[in-house]
């Protein structure tokens, strides 16, 4: 055998070092997984962090909205309702007051007629405000028709509203969220683009609705990140995502804005 | 010197699979092929220790026990993973490592009385493969059996060397004779001191709670 021929002393070395050596590998290949494992730990408990803080500022901009609304309502509530039924409870005192003239008592009276109605379109003004009642009674449709309506009346602007889709009373917890996009995006379009007119239509493509929103008014550079982390727009996207829609905001300065979003 | 490590090893064992089986009949929580497994050992290791003494011809008793080691380690892998394609794997490959190793007996009957290279290499391979994908299941998951599989890798890997050349070592002269051998021994007792390890981690702790 050919074995002979090899000094002993050859063959233990090669014994011990191929030995050696396989332990080597397998102590690598232990190593480079344990290494591995930490590895894709640390990532994935980054990436949960990551959706956690995502979950944290969104909750913080409901809790923010929340408090906005309620100030709004409160202050609606201060100035446009107590203040009248302040002075209408003031005047019902002058009445009970002694030696009153028949002319002193119809001024009285007719004051108090006039501020109670002042208050109580006040407060179907306010309860409007919370919740359109044509919106509830008629569906989505009927509530951005009127929407455009009140724009149109009180803010100056022209609209333009097509709609093709025939909506399902079933899904109206849904249209609220869209009837509030399409709200937040007007108000943006007055108050920040100064916009003239505003496009609105609502289409049915492959069974998926789509709503395509336009404005002519000053628009803001989408490139920039920093335009699309306000208030409003946080409060769009959460509102997309409970639709489980997807949400398209296309603008250049002086060119206005588009917005297509699914729902 | 070299009987000692031997003995230790045997130690160990003997302990390993009181402690296995014990966690298995009490608390059913020990796998069933990996208790297999250590009995198997027991009683390979046992009846190698007395055909050495009773000078006969251990030889064909190491080639059961490489065979069934990658059985009962092949089947506790196969049990451990979750995956369907994963579970196939270990079987088919199994099966076809016995269909190969049976044609091979069959043509040449004589290669169970000496150290069969063929047959060393393939199953020895195969449990490492079997380990491997183990622990690549692990890298998300939480860690089962781990010091097991590294136990597993570490052994076979390079116990595989000296199985391999054990056929070269019987023409050696008395001195280096036993050295592989000795070497074997002391990685015997890292592999089922590593087994234990793994009970202490994983299922001494539950018995205590």
């Amino acid at each position: 055998m050919s074995v002979h021929a090899l000094p002993e002393k050859e063959i233990v070395a090669i014994i011990l070092y191929i030995s050696m050596f396989l332990m080597i590998l397998a102590v690598v290949l232990i190593i480079f997984f344990y290494f591995s494992r930490q590895k894709i730990i640390q990532k994935e408990l980054e990436k949960v962090d990551l959706i956690l803080r995502y979950q944290k500022e969104q909750l913080h901009a409901i809790i923010f909205t929340q408090e906005e609304e309620r100030k709004r309502i409160a202050q609606d509530l201060h100035d446009d309702i107590s203040s009248k039924l302040n002075i209408v409870s003031l005047n019902s005192h002058l009445l009970t007051a002694p030696n009153l003239t028949e002319t002193e008592t119809a001024e009285i009276t007719e004051n108090i007629i006039n501020l109670t109605t002042k208050a109580l379109e006040n407060s179907r003004k306010i309860a409007h405000n919370l919740l359109p009642p044509v919106f509830e009674k008629f569906g989505l449709s009927a509530g951005i028709e009127e929407l455009c309506e009140e724009f149109e009346s009180s803010k100056s602007v022209k609209t333009h509203y097509k709609n093709e889709i025939d909506f399902d009373e079933k899904d109206i917890d849904r249209h609220l969220h869209v009837f509030r996009i399409l709200q937040e995006l007007m108000s943006n379009s007055i108050r920040h683009g100064k916009a003239t007119e505003i496009w609105i239509s609502f289409a049915n493509i492959n069974g998926v609705n789509i709503c395509d929103y336009k404005d002519n008014g000053v628009g803001f550079d989408s490139s920039n990140a920093e335009n699309q982390k306000g208030l409003g727009m946080k409060n769009i996207d959460s509102r997309i995502s409970f639709l489980e829609g997807t949400i398209e905001i296309a603008s250049e300065i002086n060119n206005g804005i588009v917005v297509n979003f699914t729902f | 010197m070299f009987d000692v490590f031997i003995y230790i090893s045997y130690f160990i064992l003997t302990i390993d699979l009181i402690l296995y089986t014990y966690s298995f009949f009490r608390e059913k929580k020990a796998n069933v092929f990996f208790v297999c497994y250590l009995a198997f050992s027991f009683l390979m290791q046992f009846s190698m220790e007395t055909f050495y003494h009773l000078r006969m011809n251990n030889l064909f008793l190491v080639n059961i026990f490489i065979i069934g080691q990658m059985i009962l380690l092949g089947l506790f892998y196969n049990s451990i993973f979750s995956l369907k394609s994963q579970k196939k794997f270990v079987l088919i490959s199994i099966l076809i490592a016995l269909l190969i190793l049976a044609i091979q007996f069959i043509m040449d009957w004589n290669q169970f009385l000496r150290f069969n290279l063929f047959e060393i290499t393939l199953t020895s391979l195969l449990v490492v493969i079997f380990a491997l994908i183990h622990f690549y299941n692990m890298l998300t998951e939480s860690k089962e059996y781990y010091f097991i599989s590294i136990a597993v890798v570490f052994y076979l890997l390079t116990s595989t060397v000296l199985f391999l050349i054990g056929n070269l070592t019987h023409n050696l002269s008395k001195e280096f004779k036993f050295l592989s051998w000795e070497l074997n021994s002391i990685l015997l007792i890292m592999y089922y001191g590593f087994i234990l390890y793994d009970w202490k981690k994983n299922l001494s702790r539950s018995s205590a709670n």
